[in-house]
Order: structure tokens, then C-alpha cells, then sequence
């Protein structure tokens, strides 16, 4: 493949200019219940959350706050996902923090009804998704809470929540909007 | 730079299944069976070797696995040895470095072998492996394994383009066909008729169990050549013509369309021009089935069938005996079932059978000259294309 014919941004999603940030969403909800067992590390797909561990440390303080964030290169104007430490386009290192629009709608969802993985049989079916932000050209996928898979249809409103995992790490998903 | 034409002279699979074997009594049983189906081959000549493994650190808790597994065959190779890790394309990866290392002149007898064991006591654990392959802090909390997620492009093929859950099943059914005519199939002995398979239960809406490859024990090995080389070790290469890869993202945010896989388009371009054929030409392929759809949406991108029309190409039986061209006659995936690195060598050794006409009647394509074997990986975030023209005594 010559150089030519390889798109030079890395998606074309992200193209678009970056939309003024939308308000915080409502309020996370109560944290959930601790359910998940310790687990082994490598046994674990929740990220280590903390600035011993992560340079993106921000993005995980931003979710306690309710608030689902992520990283713009101001000098490619590009929106990028999953919150980097570099720009893939210009590899520069100064990326700025941005609060993502906390609504969209489901692009296409399906379910996970068996086959979970470790830690995760206890919430089988559960419902999975990929969303379009509203107001930012962001396609987002993420466990739908709310609605059973079977009461889903493309286009549902939805909207970012966080939660607590219950070990004092957050982490974010998808509420169907009532 | 001179390139030195590449033959694959021979190869052959392990038994696919539920195997009641480690990942090492595998390799040597990978091992004990390519030297038995080549008894020309000396361990001596192969100074080469190139390990397909996508997860032994996750199915086997073993790493540095290519010396580990030229050990389990009794090899000691001397110019190049390493594994090579593309998930669920681990198997073509091997054959395509082996492939660079002739071409190139470092190698002249390589041996590509993929080996994979997947089976666990605890399923649990090995589908918490299957989804290390997306990515696992982002997509991975969320519950990311491959069935949703090609559940969500089987959704979107269906909406965009009226594709059918029986137009899927009929895939299936075919795959899983051919695979009563392979011993070695995961699925030899199972029959599935599209009623049968329409009523299997539902794994990840709209998905069925029938439209989901398994998690497989197998193992698989080929053996390629420098072109002066070939003769000495059978009279009909399938030599490698042309070859072609893509990668275009991997968090599922970043994957664009679901239902266009841009990048399978470049990987079929680049192996298709260096091939110096046309889609048309190709007599049979070996397509990674690893969901019905998947196999759909391949007859699209390689323009056997036309936009949005794979499922009626399925349908009307075009990828079967007598169609356009003859898909997965080894039985696919589905049939076979799917050890990571296994399979993308057992493709390559169907494509040697064929070519040596040495499969049974209902899977044999009539005299075929052009192959072309295809993976995917993840979540259809890397293709990887090869492409074999018979040679030798027709």
C-alpha cells in the first residue's frame, strides 16, 4: 500500500470541528452495589485509574464528578477517543481536556445473552451498544443500562452516566433516556 | 530489489475440536503429522519457522512459545525463528513472514505452524481472553467479545441492505456442509439444515449459535520454499502470487461504518494487483467465516457479489459448488471451528489439497488454478489477503 493512497487522519469521524462542550449530565445515580469480586490484574478489564498509574488519571476524576471527558488536539482540531497522551496526527504531546455532550442515540446495539466473560456472568443478558453522540462526532460504544436488549431500537435516546465499580474506581456506560 | 518466487509444498492439519490436549501435546502432534505427511522433509533442511499463537500466554500461561514449539516438533532452526501474534489472523501472519523470509533470500525451507488451545475448565476465563483481543480498558469493561460486536454489524447490514437471518443460516449450512466432507472439522459428524440452524438459540441478537464460530483446540503447518527448492519436495506448488494487508483502527469507536470494511477493500487491491488477477479469476477462497456475516460482507468487499447483495449471493448458493466461485470448501470456520492460530494455516493446507486434488468429491473444486485465503482480525480491524496459482504437472 504507497503512501498515497493511506487516509492521512487515522478516521474520518473525527473530522469535524469540536462542538462547544454541552453541560454536565444529570447526576450519577447511587453508586451500584458492590458486586464484582477482586480480581487479579490481569484478570481485570476496569483500568488502574490513578496518577501513580495513568497520565490520564483526569479523565477517571472527571467521571466521580459525573462527567464523561475526553482529549482534543487544538492544533489538528480533532476529538479524539479514547483520551490519548499524543495526537496520532501530528504526535504532539499537549492535548487539552474536553467534557463530551452527554446525550446520543444508539447506532446499533446487540446483546450479550451468553459466553460473558470472567466477572461479568452474574449480569448476563446485558445490553451493549454503539452511540452517537449528540453534538460531537463521536461514535462511543458501551454497556445500555435501563431496558432489556428485546425493548432497544436504533435511534433510542440514551444518555452517559458514571458509576462506582465498587473498589473506588468509576467507570462510565449508557442509560436509556425515560 | 529481486523478489524469489515462494512455493507451498505441503502441509497438514491436526484433528479441530474439543482436544483432550495440552497446547505442547499439540505441537507434537502437529509435529509428528507434517513429517509424516512429507517424508521428504528432513528436520535439517528447515531453516525457519514461524509461530502462529494469538493468546498461549492467556489459554496455556506460556510464553516465548516458538522455541517452545519447535522443541514439541523437534526443530532447531537456525536462521529465523519467532512467533507472530494477530489475534485472530496469528495463522496467515506466520505464512506471510515465512513468505518475506524466501522472497527475501534470509530463508529457504520455512515452516509456518499455528497452534491453539482454547478449551479451559473454566469457559469463563477463556472468553475473558477472547476479549483481551478488542480493547480490553476501554471497549473490554463494557462486555466487548467478538459476537456482540459482529452481532452490531449483522444488525446494520440487516437495515441498510434487507439481509435475512435465513439468508445467514444459509452460510452456515453451507460451511457446515462442507465440513461433513473434512475429518478434521470441529463439526465432521454434526448436520445442520437452515431450519435446524434458524432455531438454535440466540447467542447475541441477531445472532445464533449457528452463526458463530467455536472455541477450538488445533494445531496446522505448511511448509514453504525457495522456487528452486520446490521440486524436491512435491510436483504441484501452489505458489504464492500475491499477498495484502490493512489495518484502519482498533477502539470500536473509531471503526466508522460497520457494514464497510474499507480496509478489507485496500488488503484485496494490494494482494489482487501483485497477483496481477482480477476478483473474477479466483476459482475458490477460504474467507474468514468467523460469524455468517462476516462471510456476507467478504463476497461484497472482494466484489463477487455487489454492494449489499452478499446475502442473496449467499442465498443463491454462488460461493457453493457450481456457483460464482466455491467459499470455505474446508468447511469455514463455522465448520472447522476456529483455534486462533490454527486457522489461518489450515486454510493454506486446504488450498495445497485442492490443488493436489486430494479432497473428497463434495468439497473438491473442478480444476482450480487461482486461491485466495482470507482473516480477518478483531473486530475486522486488520485484513490479511493471500493469493495461490497452482503450478506443477497439470
Amino acid at each position: 500500500m504507497s503512501a498515497e493512497t493511506r487516509p492521512r487522519r487515522p478516521v474520518s469521524n473525527l473530522a469535524t470541528p469540536l462542538p462547544e462542550p454541552t453541560p454536565a449530565p444529570t447526576p450519577a445515580p447511587p453508586p451500584t452495589p458492590l458486586t464484582r469480586e477482586k480480581r487479579p490484574f490481569l484478570l481485570d478489564f476496569f483500568p488502574l485509574e490513578t496518577a501513580d498509574q495513568t497520565r490520564l488519571s483526569r479523565f477517571f476524576e472527571r467521571l466521580k464528578e459525573g462527567v464523561v471527558s475526553t482529549t482534543r488536539c487544538p492544533k489538528d482540531d480533532l476529538l479524539l477517543w479514547p483520551p490519548r497522551t499524543a495526537c496520532p496526527l501530528c504526535h504532539g504531546e499537549t492535548l487539552e481536556w474536553v467534557d463530551l455532550p452527554g446525550r446520543g442515540h444508539l447506532y446499533a446495539f446487540s446483546a450479550v445473552l451468553g459466553g460473558a466473560p470472567l466477572g461479568m456472568e452474574s449480569e448476563v443478558p446485558f445490553a451493549v451498544g454503539l452511540v452517537d453522540l449528540e453534538g460531537a462526532p463521536l461514535r462511543l460504544f458501551g454497556r445500555i443500562e435501563g431496558r432489556p436488549w428485546n425493548e432497544l431500537h436504533i435511534g433510542q435516546p440514551v444518555r452517559l452516566e458514571s458509576y462506582d465499580i465498587g473498589d473506588g474506581r468509576w467507570f462510565y456506560r449508557f442509560r436509556t433516556e425515560v | 530489489m529481486n523478489v524469489r518466487d515462494v512455493a507451498l509444498v505441503g502441509g497438514t492439519t491436526t484433528k479441530f475440536g474439543i482436544r483432550p490436549s495440552t497446547w505442547a501435546e499439540l505441537a507434537q502432534e502437529i509435529g509428528a503429522a507434517l513429517f509424516r505427511e512429507m517424508p521428504e522433509l528432513r528436520t535439517e533442511d528447515v531453516d525457519s519457522f514461524f509461530l502462529g499463537a494469538a493468546e498461549p500466554e492467556r489459554f496455556a500461561f506460556q510464553s516465548h512459545v516458538a522455541p517452545f514449539a519447535a522443541e514439541q516438533m523437534g526443530l532447531r532452526p537456525h536462521r529465523i525463528i519467532q512467533r507472530t501474534e494477530l489475534a485472530c489472523a496469528s495463522g496467515q501472519s506466520a505464512i506471510r513472514s515465512a513468505y518475506a523470509a524466501i522472497a527475501s533470500g534470509l530463508s529457504d525451507v520455512a515452516v509456518a505452524v499455528g497452534v491453539e488451545k482454547m478449551n479451559l475448565p473454566s469457559m469463563a476465563e477463556a472468553n475473558a481472553s477472547m476479549a483481551c483481543v478488542m480493547d480490553r480498558a476501554w471497549d473490554g469493561p463494557h462486555g466487548a467479545t467478538a459476537p456482540p460486536f459482529f452481532a452490531m454489524v449483522a444488525q446494520r447490514h440487516q437495515l441498510e441492505y434487507g439481509t435475512t437471518d435465513e439468508q445467514m443460516a444459509a452460510v452456515s449450512e453451507k460451511n457446515h456442509r462442507f465440513a461433513n466432507s473434512n475429518p478434521e472439522a470441529q463439526f465432521y459428524e454434526k448436520k445442520f439444515s437452515r431450519d435446524k440452524l434458524l432455531r438454535l438459540p440466540i447467542v447475541a441478537p441477531p445472532l445464533r449459535l449457528g452463526d458463530c464460530s467455536s472455541m477450538t483446540d488445533g494445531a496446522a503447518a505448511v511448509v514453504l520454499v525457495a522456487a528452486d527448492l520446490a521440486r524436491r519436495y512435491t510436483d504441484r506448488p501452489a505458489w504464492v502470487r500475491g499477498t495484502g494487508q490493512y489495518s484502519n483502527f482498533h477502539n470500536l469507536a473509531n471503526a466508522g461504518s460497520l457494514t464497510e470494511w474499507t480496509g478489507l477493500r485496500h488488503a484485496a487491491r494490494e494482494a489482487f494487483d501483485r497477483a496481477g488477477i482480477g476478483a473474477d479469476q479466483v476459482d475458490f477462497a477460504e474467507v474468514h467465516d468467523c460469524f455468517t456475516i462476516s462471510e456476507i460482507i467478504e463476497y461484497e468487499m472482494f466484489g463477487w457479489a455487489a454492494p449489499g447483495k452478499g446475502g442473496q449471493f449467499a442465498a443463491d448458493g454462488q460461493g457453493d459448488l457450481g456457483g460464482k466461485l466455491v467459499v470455505n470448501p474446508r468447511g469455514g470456520l463455522l465448520g472447522c471451528g476456529h483455534p486462533l492460530g490454527a486457522t489461518g494455516v489450515a486454510q493454506a493446507v486446504e488450498v495445497h489439497r485442492q490443488f493436489t486434488a486430494a479432497t473428497p468429491a463434495a468439497r473438491a473444486v473442478p480444476d482450480p488454478e487461482w486461491a485466495l485465503v482470507h482473516n480477518l482480525s478483531g473486530s475486522a480491524n486488520v485484513h490479511s489477503v493471500m493469493i495461490y496459482q497452482r503450478g506443477g504437472a497439470a
